[in-house]
């Protein structure tokens, strides 16, 4: 999404204040603030249980906040049902009404709406159209496959016009391949049609995939937020980094602090790491995380001695090979598993198990964490 | 899935043994039936097919009055039961502690007919007497005959008795609907009750039927609730029943009988035959469209 298809003026599509839904004593969201902006794709990302789903069911009016405001465009909504907002939701699956061919489905929503039949199959068709379904109208849903069921959803959801889409898990039924392909579908789709997206899902890739922006989601927290590629690249909390790529996360203590820079001693190691604004104090616990396809393997060469605080010394574990990449384990005197992956064909000659290597890495690639 | 491995002869013996169940549990009903038509009536010797025995059931004021009233009370009872049969299957499926509700709506199940029959007599019977005498505090007779036995009466202990069976009809059909349909609705735009009626109804719609149509075979067939609660009036079963041991069996009562039987087997074969029929279109039409066609 271009950020000058936003007019400042606007408000935003969606914006959750301080919003709480409890359980009984269970806390499915704390105090969750959030704001997407008008056509926007927004993806919910987190660990089964976290919280996203409900998030997102709170937004179309399924569950009620317990504490804290739902507004959608400006205007307070926490306390309407789903058919009074201005949002719609495709579900994970089994939502489609089996008793209806593909083309009543579509056209529910508008029937609902008061539309004459002849216009209301007219808009439906040609939304069929849109997601690829022409052809089917006269099927029931069962006749159709798990992505043409979703394709029918997003379908009877978007020819209602309304201006914020809630996907809940919409690909999580469908098997790899097609999960793939659907979710650029989906991506295009939004840009085509231009209204906001609110995607729940608990699949980083997919994630990433279609997200302008992605929160985490997690034990009923707002983790952290921002766009997709700062996400994944400059995780600032340490749930980010565990969550989402490969990251290996090491923990250690603040041996030094130096104006930008600080000292973590991580088994026997000095690593040298960029504070990025963070406060930090000698002796103080902190996590480090770095992405795996950042870390390059050599052997030791006899040298016990990890100097430049860019690196790491291990023995060699053992190679996980994936296909296009390779992961190479290393197990750091400590007992903690360090991950460096390569592209497969790129190494030949590989250590053999217990061998003594080097992990190092460029300065800039190491995060420090202080929650 | 079949066995194809599976002895054919013991598939055959399974079938012979249902066969032989059903004929034996049916038998008296078909012998009361056969006598019915005998113009000679039970216990003679010869067979002349007759209609007389029913002719004269229809011409009978006292059959023709315990009839309507019978026909009043299945279809008021089946128009409260059966709106609540669904509320409470609903209730059921939401509900986060299900055993209390099972508990509930099943318990009269468990008390034998003529207990529960006699518990309702007590108590609407102090009730009545309650009533009158708070009428008589307050000299006024606006509370006397509340609750007398009456048709009133008749219809709350002939609810009490046909709930568990109406319940477990319609959340047997109820199980298999996902919830998910209903918000799906709600997310187009429809109210809670056109959620409903649009999308879980007709999913339902076979089991309220089948509850209808057992709600008011019951109400047909029920004697002990309804002789003890009915109050001035009399059914279909309590005259024959009443017939029965003054009188001992008429062939009219074999008539009767027989009426009563054919109700029964009618719409439960009815609906043995429309859902027979409707699977076997559902399926015919399903296989018609199994030609796979490829989206763009």
């Amino acid at each position: 999404m271009s950020e000058t298809t936003i007019a400042k003026d606007m408000p935003p599509a969606v914006e959750v204040k301080n919003l709480s839904k409890h359980y009984g004593p269970v806390k499915a969201l704390r105090n969750v603030d959030l704001t997407i902006a008008a056509g926007e794709y927004f993806v919910l990302l987190g660990p089964s249980g976290g919280g996203k789903t409900t998030l997102l069911r709170t937004i179309g009016g399924f569950h009620k906040p317990t504490e804290g405001e739902v507004l959608l465009h400006g205007q307070e909504m926490g306390h309407l049902p789903p058919d009074k907002r201005p949002t719609t939701m495709v579900f994970q699956a089994y939502a489609l009404f089996p008793h209806m061919t593909v083309l009543q489905n579509v056209a529910y929503g508008l029937k609902v709406a008061g539309m004459d039949r002849r216009s209301s199959e007219e808009k439906a068709a040609a939304m069929m159209d849109v997601v690829g379904l022409s052809g089917f109208a006269e099927r029931k849903p069962h006749e159709l496959s798990g992505g043409q069921q979703q394709r029918v959803q997003l379908a009877r959801a978007l020819v209602l016009d309304r201006d914020i889409l809630l996907l809940d898990e919409p690909l999580a039924a469908l098997d790899a391949q097609l999960r793939k392909d659907m979710c650029l579908e989906l991506k295009h789709l939004q840009e085509k049609v231009g209204i906001t997206f609110i995607h729940v899902t608990h699949n980083q890739e997919e994630a990433m995939t279609v997200a302008d922006r992605i929160a985490l989601v997690a034990d009923g927290n707002l983790v952290e937020q921002g766009k997709a590629r700062d996400i994944y690249r400059a995780p600032v909390k340490k749930f980010t980094a565990s969550f989402v790529g490969e990251n290996n996360i090491l923990s250690g203590k603040i041996s030094n602090v130096n104006g930008v820079s600080c000292t973590v001693d991580v088994a026997g190691s000095q690593l040298v790491v960029a504070k990025r604004g963070q406060e930090v104090t000698h002796g103080q616990p902190v996590d480090l995380s770095i992405r795996s396809e950042l870390v390059q393997l050599s052997r030791a060469n006899g040298s016990n001695n990890s100097g430049d605080g860019h690196s790491i010394l291990g023995s060699y574990d053992e190679a996980v090979y994936l296909g296009l990449t390779t992961s190479h384990l290393v197990r750091l005197p400590n007992g903690v598993e360090m991950t460096s992956r390569t592209i497969s064909d790129a190494v030949d000659d590989l250590p053999t198990p217990g061998d003594p290597v080097r992990l190092h890495w460029q300065p800039e690639a190491i995060r420090l964490h202080t929650s | 899935m079949t066995d194809e491995y599976a002895n054919p002869w013991l598939y055959r013996l399974k079938w012979l043994y249902m066969l032989l169940l059903v004929v034996t549990l049916m038998s008296p009903v078909l012998y009361v039936m056969y006598i019915s038509f005998n113009a000679n009536g039970f216990g003679a010797r010869s067979y002349d097919f007759t209609l007389e025995w029913y002719r004269l059931v229809f011409s009978d004021t006292l059959l023709l009055n315990a009839l309507r009233w019978t026909l009043t009370l299945a279809v008021v009872v089946t128009c409260i039961t059966v709106p609540f049969a669904v509320l409470a299957a609903k209730y059921y499926k939401t509900a986060q502690n299900k055993l209390p509700v099972v508990f509930l709506l099943l318990a009269p199940l468990f008390v034998p007919p003529d207990i529960l029959g006699s518990a309702l007599l007590v108590y609407f019977k102090s009730l009545n007497a309650s009533f009158i005498w708070l009428g008589d505090q307050l000299g006024t007779t606006i509370f006397d005959g509340w609750f007398r036995l009456s048709f009133f009466t008749a219809v709350v202990g002939l609810i009490i008795y046909t709930i568990p069976y109406a319940f477990i009809v319609v959340l047997i059909t109820m199980g298999r609907y996902r919830t998910e349909q209903t918000e799906a609705a709600r997310a187009c735009g429809a109210d809670g009750w056109r959620a409903f009626w649009d999308i879980e109804f007709p999913q339902i719609r076979a089991g309220v039927f089948s509850a209808c149509s057992f709600c008011v075979i019951l109400v047909f067939n029920e004697y002990t609730r309804t002789s003890l609660l009915k109050g001035g009036f009399d059914t279909f079963t309590t005259v024959l029943i009443s017939q029965m041991l003054n009188t001992g069996m008429s062939p009219q009562s074999y008539a009767m009988s027989s009426m009563v039987a054919f109700t029964a087997i009618a719409i439960i074969g009815s609906i043995i035959v429309f859902t027979l029929i409707r699977t076997e279109s559902l399926t015919r039409m399903a296989r018609a469209k199994a030609e796979p066609v490829m989206s763009s």
